[in-house]
């Protein structure tokens, strides 16, 4: 359940569940819905051949997959209002590959306001096993 | 004007033709199953809500690349570079959700070609749901452009 947003100090962070990028999850993701015929579409998250034809040694997971993992722990910190007001400004300087692990993390950086109206800066990223980062920015709570 | 040619020679201004995404509950899972996140919200729908549309959907369902008329020939591939993304309203599984694309800016940076693509997702209710700004660069192993 989310705490009350006056709760949070500067310099706090957060983890959220590590997860793995399988095949079956990168194919359910991104080969498009399960009712297509040609389901999973072949594409550079889904098929080693499309990712090389591109010039990628393997295939590289969407993005918005492990954005998704980010926003699943906004919420939990924040509540689903975050879905509501929140925002985020995001880069993904590497490439998330099939088997990797995921780690979202959450850092309050600043704070504007009391009570229930506060304003929270955050730092946010995610990060492979190997501690690299493949998503990195900011958001607002 | 809705233009059909291959993305990475789009110019600003240029459309994408629209999507209306009409998201069931089995769509919604699939995506659940792909996120590990099985929160009742999304499924059954909790303080008298009806089931919210994961956001892990909605992100990857509004990449231009979801766009009837994307195109991108063929020896390229589009990456996702980074995006500024404001959540105003949780979508609803079982409305329709209109997603329009624009790009906005092209340029040049460290010697790669990006776009950035403005993207409005709407309910059928007129109801905003989300507003992205996607960078986007592109992967080839021949890529020679400068900015149009």
């Amino acid at each position: 359940m989310a705490m009350e947003k006056s709760e949070f100090t500067i310099g706090q962070e957060f983890t959220g569940k590590p997860k793995k990028v399988s095949w079956e999850r990168l194919w359910t993701f991104s080969g498009g819905p399960f009712n297509n015929n040609e389901w999973p579409k072949k594409n550079l998250h889904t098929d080693v051949e499309a990712a090389n034809n591109v010039g990628l040694e393997r295939v590289a997971a969407s993005g918005t997959q492990y954005q998704g993992y980010l926003i699943e722990l906004l919420i939990e910190i924040f509540g689903e209002k975050w879905l509501s007001y929140g925002s985020m400004k995001i880069k993904f300087p590497a490439i998330v590959a099939d088997g990797d692990s995921i780690l979202s993390k959450v850092k309050v950086i600043a704070k504007e306001g009391n009570g229930n109206t506060v304003k929270h800066f955050l730092e946010v990223w995610c990060e492979n096993q190997a501690g690299e980062k493949v998503l990195v920015g900011t958001a607002i709570a | 004007m809705v233009q059909k040619r291959s993305a990475h020679l789009m110019q600003v201004g240029e459309e994408l033709e629209p999507l209306e995404l009409f998201v069931t509950p089995e769509l919604n899972q699939q995506y659940l199953y792909a996120e590990e996140d099985f929160h009742p919200r999304y499924i059954t729908g909790e303080n008298g809500n009806e089931a919210w549309v994961h956001p892990g959907l909605l992100l990857n369902m509004s990449n231009y690349t979801r766009s009837p008329s994307f195109y991108l020939d063929p020896e390229y591939g589009s990456l996702h570079a980074g995006e500024e993304t404001e959540f105003i309203n949780p979508a609803r599984v079982g409305k329709k959700v209109t997603i329009t694309w624009k790009i906005a800016k092209t340029y040049l940076k460290r010697g790669r070609f990006y776009q950035e693509v403005d993207i409005h997702l709407v309910d059928e209710d007129g109801v905003p749901i989300m507003r992205r700004n996607l960078i986007c660069t592109y992967t080839s192993v021949n890529i020679i452009r400068s900015v149009g």
